[in-house]
C-alpha cells in the first residue's frame, strides 16, 4: 500500500512540478522558483524545530515568501541581486534549522524527507491535497488559457494588451510554492531542482513548440520519477538522488537526440 | 484626454539618466507622429504611455487612469500596441492567425474583420504560415493586422512602416485615416512616409519634446 502510495504521489509531484517548471521557464522566473523551492526547505526545516508537519510549514514560507518576492521584485532594480541573496539566505536558514532541532540522527524519517526525500514520508493525506492542487492548477490552467497563452508568446505584449501579467504571475508563484512544499516529501529539498528544472531543460532540447514541450517535460519528469523511485526501491537508496540520476540521463539523451538531428538536417543541406 | 503627461521622467532600471525628462503632453484624437533622431527617447515615450515603463517622477494617465494604478490593465484592453522590430524566431510554430487570434482574447468581434483586414494589408497568405518564418516586414504585417484587429480607442504604433513595402505602406496610411475620431500614436523618425496624413507632430531631441506642431 505504501508503494502504491508512494509511486502514485511520484507521478502525481511529477506532473505538478514539470507543468509549473515550464511556466516558471516561460514567464521568465525560473531564479525565482529556485528561492521559492529553497524557502520550502527553509520551512519545512522550521518545522522540525516547531515539532509541526514541515510540509505545511514549507508551504507556509513557501506560497508567503512566493507572494511578498512576487509584490515586492516589480518595484525594484536589483531583481537578480535580492533572489540570489535570499537564495543563499534560505539555506543558510535550513541548515541553522536542521542544526538546532532535536533531529540528531540524518536517518530519521522526518529529516531525510526534508533534506533528500522519502518512499516513506508519503501519506493518504498528502496525496489527497497533492491531488487537489494539481486538479486546482489545471482548472486555473484551462480557465485562462488564452491569457497564459499570450504571456508565453510574448509577456510585455500580453501586458500592453491588458492581459494581467502581475496577478497570473503571482499565481503562478503561489500555485509553485504549494506544489514544491508538497512534492519535498519525495524529492527532498536539495534535490527539487531535478523536477522543476531538468525536464524543462530537456524538452527545450527536443521540441520547439510550446505543447510538445510543456507535453514533453511532463513526461520526462514523470518517467525520471517512476524510474527512480524503482531504482531508489531496488537499490535502497534516497529517492531523491535517485530520480536527480534519471533526470539528468533523460537530459544527456535530449542533447545527444539534439546532436544527432542536428547534424543530420546538416548532412541532407550538403 | 486619452493619453495625458504630466512633467514626466523616465529612467530605465540600472541608469540614473533619465531616458525622458520633464514631458508633458496631452493627446485626445487623431494622427499625431512622434520623430526625432535615433535615441531621442521616441519608443520611451509610447512605452510610457502605455504603462510598460512608469515614471519616477510626474504622472500618466491612460484613458484617465494612472499607470501606476494596478487596474490599468483593464484600460489597456482598449489600446493596441505595436513594438517596434518586433521579430519571433524560427522556432515560434505558432501560425499567423494563432498571433492575431492571441491579441482577441478580450475583442473576439475582432475575429470578423481579419480577412477584411489582411486582404487590405495584402497579407491573405501569411496567415496560415507558421509566423516565426516569416521575414520581418511580413511579422510586421501581422502585428498591424492583430493590433487593427483588437478595434482599439488608442493605437500605438512604433515604426510601423519601417519594413512594408510602399504598397502596403500606403493601404495603412488609408486604414489609418478611418482612426482620426479616435487616437493614433505613431513614432517615426522620418515624417515623410506618414507626414501627410498627421495631425499633429510632436519632435523630440535628447528625452525632450522640443516642438509640437
Amino acid at each position: 500500500m505504501i508503494f502504491l502510495e508512494s509511486i502514485i504521489s511520484a507521478i502525481l509531484s511529477s506532473i505538478l512540478i514539470a507543468s509549473t517548471g515550464y511556466y516558471a521557464e516561460k514567464f521568465r522566473i525560473t531564479t525565482l522558483s529556485f528561492c521559492v523551492a529553497h524557502a520550502a526547505l527553509a520551512g519545512a526545516s522550521i518545522g522540525l524545530i516547531l515539532r509541526v508537519d514541515p510540509t505545511y510549514s514549507g508551504m507556509v514560507l513557501a506560497v508567503s515568501s512566493a507572494i511578498l518576492l512576487g509584490i515586492v521584485l516589480p518595484r525594484i532594480q536589483a531583481k537578480e541581486v535580492l533572489t540570489l541573496s535570499l537564495f543563499s539566505f534560505f539555506s543558510a536558514v535550513a541548515l541553522i534549522a536542521i542544526y538546532i532541532s532535536n533531529t540528531t540522527v540524518l536517518a530519521t524519517t522526518t529529516l531525510s524527507m526534508v533534506l533528500w526525500g522519502s518512499i516513506l514520508a508519503v501519506d493518504v493525506n498528502k496525496l489527497v491535497m497533492l491531488s487537489i492542487v494539481l486538479l486546482a492548477f489545471l482548472l486555473y490552467l484551462r480557465r485562462f488559457k488564452f491569457q497564459i497563452d499570450s504571456m508565453i508568446f510574448d509577456r510585455d505584449l500580453a501586458e500592453a494588451e491588458g492581459v494581467d501579467v502581475y496577478s497570473h504571475t503571482l499565481a503562478l508563484l503561489a500555485f509553485m510554492g504549494v506544489a514544491i512544499a508538497l512534492a519535498l516529501r519525495i524529492t527532498g529539498g536539495f534535490l527539487i531542482f531535478a523536477l522543476l528544472y531538468i525536464p524543462i531543460a530537456s524538452a527545450l532540447l527536443v521540441f520547439d513548440t510550446a505543447k510538445g514541450q510543456l507535453m514533453a517535460s511532463i513526461a520526462f519528469a514523470t518517467t525520471a520519477s517512476t524510474l527512480g523511485f524503482l531504482v531508489s526501491y531496488t537499490f535502497d537508496l534516497p529517492i531523491g538522488s535517485s530520480i536527480t540520476i534519471v533526470a539528468a540521463s533523460i537530459l544527456l539523451l535530449s542533447a545527444v537526440v539534439r546532436k544527432c538531428r542536428f547534424h543530420s538536417i546538416l548532412g541532407s543541406r550538403f | 484626454m486619452r493619453v495625458r503627461l504630466e512633467r514626466v521622467y523616465v529612467a530605465y532600471s540600472g541608469s540614473r539618466r533619465p531616458t525622458i525628462r520633464d514631458i508633458t503632453l496631452s493627446l485626445d484624437r487623431g494622427i499625431h507622429v512622434i520623430t526625432g533622431p535615433n535615441g531621442a527617447g521616441k519608443t520611451t515615450l509610447l512605452e510610457t504611455m502605455i504603462g510598460l515603463l512608469k515614471p519616477y517622477r510626474g504622472e500618466a494617465y491612460l484613458l484617465g487612469v494612472n499607470t501606476k494604478s494596478r487596474n490599468v490593465f483593464r484600460v489597456r484592453r482598449k489600446c493596441s500596441y505595436v513594438p517596434q522590430d518586433f521579430m519571433k524566431p524560427p522556432t515560434e510554430a505558432y501560425t499567423g492567425m494563432d498571433v492575431i487570434r492571441l491579441g482577441l482574447i478580450f475583442n473576439r468581434d475582432g475575429l470578423n474583420s481579419i480577412n477584411e483586414l489582411a486582404e487590405r494589408l495584402n497579407a491573405i497568405d501569411l496567415l496560415e504560415k507558421p509566423f516565426g518564418k516569416l521575414s520581418g516586414g511580413q511579422q510586421q504585417k501581422i502585428m498591424i493586422i492583430r493590433a487593427l484587429a483588437r478595434n482599439p480607442e488608442i493605437l500605438l504604433l512604433d515604426e510601423p512602416f519601417s519594413s512594408l513595402d510602399s504598397d502596403t505602406r500606403r493601404s495603412l496610411c488609408e486604414i489609418l485615416e478611418d482612426y482620426r475620431d479616435r487616437l493614433v500614436v505613431i513614432v517615426s523618425h522620418d515624417t515623410s512616409k506618414i507626414g501627410r496624413i498627421a495631425d499633429g507632430i510632436v519632435r523630440m531631441e535628447e528625452g525632450r519634446i522640443v516642438d509640437i506642431s
